[in-house]
């Protein structure tokens, strides 16, 4: 599903990542782990191609994303989901019209983006507040929120970048259900966290990076 | 389709959500195009006031004095196969006098006791429209003085060439306005539509990192740009009509007297149109070279 071949990136000339390898199955749920300046975010960006790499080869579902035109970037995130620790919600739409996005950009006809985003936001557990504006939910209803809108194309893979950093243990807990709900499903997820409780409640795989370098991948349970 | 009415749905929802660039766009469009708006009008009007001065232009023949009868009939006939006279009229001597008197009568006394007519009989030539340039008119004359029996020509042809030259400088600064105005209102959209685009930042990353492809998140902003231009044409042909009835009303009984006035008239509806294309254009321009900025700045 996700493969790393010696992927190396420099922010002016520092490593973010350096040599890093790892593969990723299909359905697996994938802890990444370590302190700030590790390079978990640099090695996202590089998933979903917001960077690229300086060295190394990144294959996602087979295809190279290193060499990836520009304008075939799209379509390659209308096959993942994301998800950040800002909740990137958009102030100005309600709930509904923040989780009906992608699929308003594939041109999905009404009728299936009204079922499809019902769906979305019953999986998250905040149908009811479907008419609200971000800014009037608490932090962990926007993370929600946020995760429907990530779910809501049944993406292959859900790539997220601190889900829990906004939010106190015990919404973090119910946003991790979540997560392992998604995946129990069949869509591969990775989480970014630096959140050692996050590692202990998942039990899966946990990949540590230090400095840019990948320096533990601890396969637990499954 | 459901996309194209989210992405027009978009532009008018941006364009009321930001009220306030939104009205400084259409304003500054609105003045710069209303200025150019002046020139243009000015410009049309002169050029309609030449047009009418150029059909009232006309060619006078001043015929030796005694010419036979058989003389002024041949010479009828030679101006009658002439290309570029539309029509030809004969004056003799005794209708002179009796114009003269008619035109001024306060002077008719002048011509008491002089015993003989002193006027000398005339054809008024009439000009066709294609022949009614300066340079024809001088072709026509030049052919018609060594004319045997025409003994003067007379034609107001200095007027008619300042004022064609006024006309070409007018057209020339109207060009140039134009081009400079043009340039403004493309910057003040850009810079504008910029504005927005760095304020909204935030949530075109959020679209590029859904799947949005480039095309769907910039056609709201050329939209809205548009929209803008197209808004701020509208305004300007209202202020410059607001402004044109002024000046007549302004103008009044004077004008009216000399009669100016009813030979002014405002942009036909070709024109007026046009001005609103013109907008519409300048602000899709605007949209697009601050979406281009944008892009490169992103990069």
């Amino acid at each position: 599903m996700i493969q790393l071949f010696h992927v190396s990136k420099y922010y002016d000339r520092r490593p973010a990542l350096s040599d890093v390898n790892l593969q990723i199955a299909k359905g697996e749920f994938v802890l990444l782990m370590g302190p700030s300046g590790a390079g978990k975010t640099t090695l996202l960006k590089l998933l979903f191609c917001a960077e690229s790499p300086d060295q190394g080869q990144i294959l996602v579902q087979n295809r190279n994303v290193a060499r990836l035109r520009r304008s075939d970037v799209p379509y390659l995130r209308r096959s993942m989901g994301m998800v950040f620790q800002d909740f990137r919600l958009l102030p100005k739409k309600n709930v509904f019209e923040n989780v009906a996005l992608p699929l308003v950009v594939q041109g999905a006809s009404a009728f299936e983006t009204k079922r499809k985003v019902t769906e979305a936001l019953k999986a998250v557990g905040v149908e009811h507040r479907k008419d609200s504006r971000p800014t009037t939910l608490s932090a962990g209803e926007q993370q929600r929120v946020s995760i429907a809108r990530a779910i809501v194309n049944g993406p292959i893979i859900l790539l997220a970048d601190e889900p829990t950093g906004n939010l106190d243990p015990e919404l973090a807990g119910e946003i991790i259900e979540l997560f392992k709900a998604i995946n129990a499903r069949g869509t591969t997820v990775m989480v970014a966290t630096h959140n050692r409780q996050v590692a202990d409640q998942v039990s899966r795989r946990v990949v540590t990076l230090n400095q840019g370098k990948l320096v533990s991948d601890e396969g637990v349970g499954q | 389709m459901r996309v194209v009415a989210y992405l027009v749905r978009e532009a008018f929802s941006n364009i009321r959500v930001n009220r306030t660039t939104t009205l400084i766009a259409v304003a500054t469009t609105a003045f710069t195009l209303a200025c150019f708006g002046v020139f243009l009008l000015l410009y049309l009007n002169l050029r309609g006031v030449i047009s009418s001065l150029q059909d009232d232009i006309q060619v006078v023949l001043y015929l030796d004095d005694g010419l036979p009868a058989q003389q002024v009939s041949d010479l009828q006939q030679r101006l009658k196969t002439e290309p570029g006279i539309a029509s030809l009229a004969y004056v003799s001597k005794d209708q002179a006098v009796a114009d003269f008197r008619a035109q001024f009568p306060s002077e008719a006394h002048l011509l008491q006791g002089l015993g003989e007519n002193p006027l000398p009989a005339s054809f008024v030539v009439t000009l066709g429209p294609r022949f009614r340039s300066s340079e024809s008119i001088k072709r026509l004359a030049d052919r018609m003085k060594d004319i045997p029996g025409v003994a003067q020509i007379q034609y107001s042809r200095e007027w008619v060439e300042n004022l064609a030259t006024v006309i070409g400088y007018v057209e020339l600064a109207a060009i140039a306005v134009g081009a400079i105005l043009s340039a403004a209102s493309v910057t003040i959209i850009a810079s504008i539509i910029r504005l927005t685009l760095y304020a909204r930042r935030d949530e075109i990353e959020i679209m590029h990192l859904i799947g949005a492809t480039g095309a769907f998140i910039r056609i709201p902003y050329l939209l809205e740009g548009a929209v803008l231009g197209a808004l701020g044409g509208l305004l300007s042909l209202a202020l410059l009509k607001g402004g044109f009835e002024f000046f007549k009303l302004q103008l009044g009984a004077p004008g009216r007297l000399l009669g100016i006035s009813s030979g002014f008239s405002f942009f036909p509806d070709h024109i007026s149109l046009l001005m609103v294309l013109v907008g519409l254009l300048l602000g899709f321009t605007g949209s697009g070279v601050s979406l281009l900025r944008f892009g490169r700045a992103k990069a």
